[in-house]
């Protein structure tokens, strides 16, 4: 997974993305136990075409000339699916700039905050999205303010009261 | 309502001892579990027709 990070900030570097940020059930992982998943959710910021327009196509374009192959929605970078998922709301925008910057043996690399993925689930809404705020509030350590700030900003403060009773 | 007997309410109050324990180790050791259990679960859901594959970490001792 270090090549396959590294690979991802060689296409931030190289502004072929203007900035990455892990989230999904890797994302949860680094605050929470280990999670089943078989792919790397990875959340991107898209430079904008001259046109304005937002498209996963030039990054694909990268990854392909770089000899990394597609299969269904991921790319297997260094033997890692990855799927790539535009900022497509102000949620997931605001989350990719506040992420986390760690590191992975060595490799730079930037981790969604554990409050944002709640507020992406929240947001989400699937059966397995509860379950991970379960997950969240039993193990992560959270700041309960900026957790608040974030649901209030994207009107997920109703649905966080249905889900946490 | 029922309430567990003590040794099973030990038993889960272990478990979940465990699962902080999990939760509070490094990143790296934590991918290198989920791997594992990429390894454990995958020839269940291929035997389910589910195609998965297990990832192929560069920093892993086989």
């Amino acid at each position: 997974m270090k090549r396959t990070l590294q690979v991802l900030n060689e296409l931030e570097r190289g502004g072929v993305i203007e900035r990455y940020a892990i989230g999904g059930a890797m994302g949860a992982t680094f605050y929470v136990e280990p999670l089943l998943t078989f792919d790397l959710d990875v959340f991107v910021l898209l430079p904008r075409s001259a046109a304005g327009l937002l498209s996963l196509a030039p990054l694909y374009e990268a990854l392909r000339a770089r000899g990394y192959t597609e299969e269904g929605e991921c790319v297997f970078i260094e033997g890692v699916p990855v799927q790539f998922l535009p900022a497509y709301n102000a949620l997931l925008d605001e989350a990719l700039r506040e992420a986390r910057e760690t590191s992975y043996e060595e490799a730079p690399t930037r981790v969604v905050r554990a409050e944002h993925l709640i507020a992406i689930c929240l947001q989400t809404g699937r059966d397995k999205d509860r379950e991970r705020v379960r997950i969240f509030r039993e193990q992560a350590e959270l700041d309960m303010g900026y957790l608040a700030g974030v649901l209030k900003r994207h009107g997920l403060e109703g649905k966080w009261k249905q889900w946490t009773p | 309502m029922d309430t567990l007997k003590p040794e099973i309410a030990r038993l889960f109050a272990a478990k979940e001892a465990r699962r902080h324990k999990l939760a509070a180790l490094p990143f790296p050791e934590k991918v290198r579990a989920v791997v594992r259990l990429q390894e454990m679960a995958a020839p269940v859901l291929r035997a389910r027709g589910i195609k998965v594959r297990v990832w192929k970490l560069d920093d892993r001792v086989v």
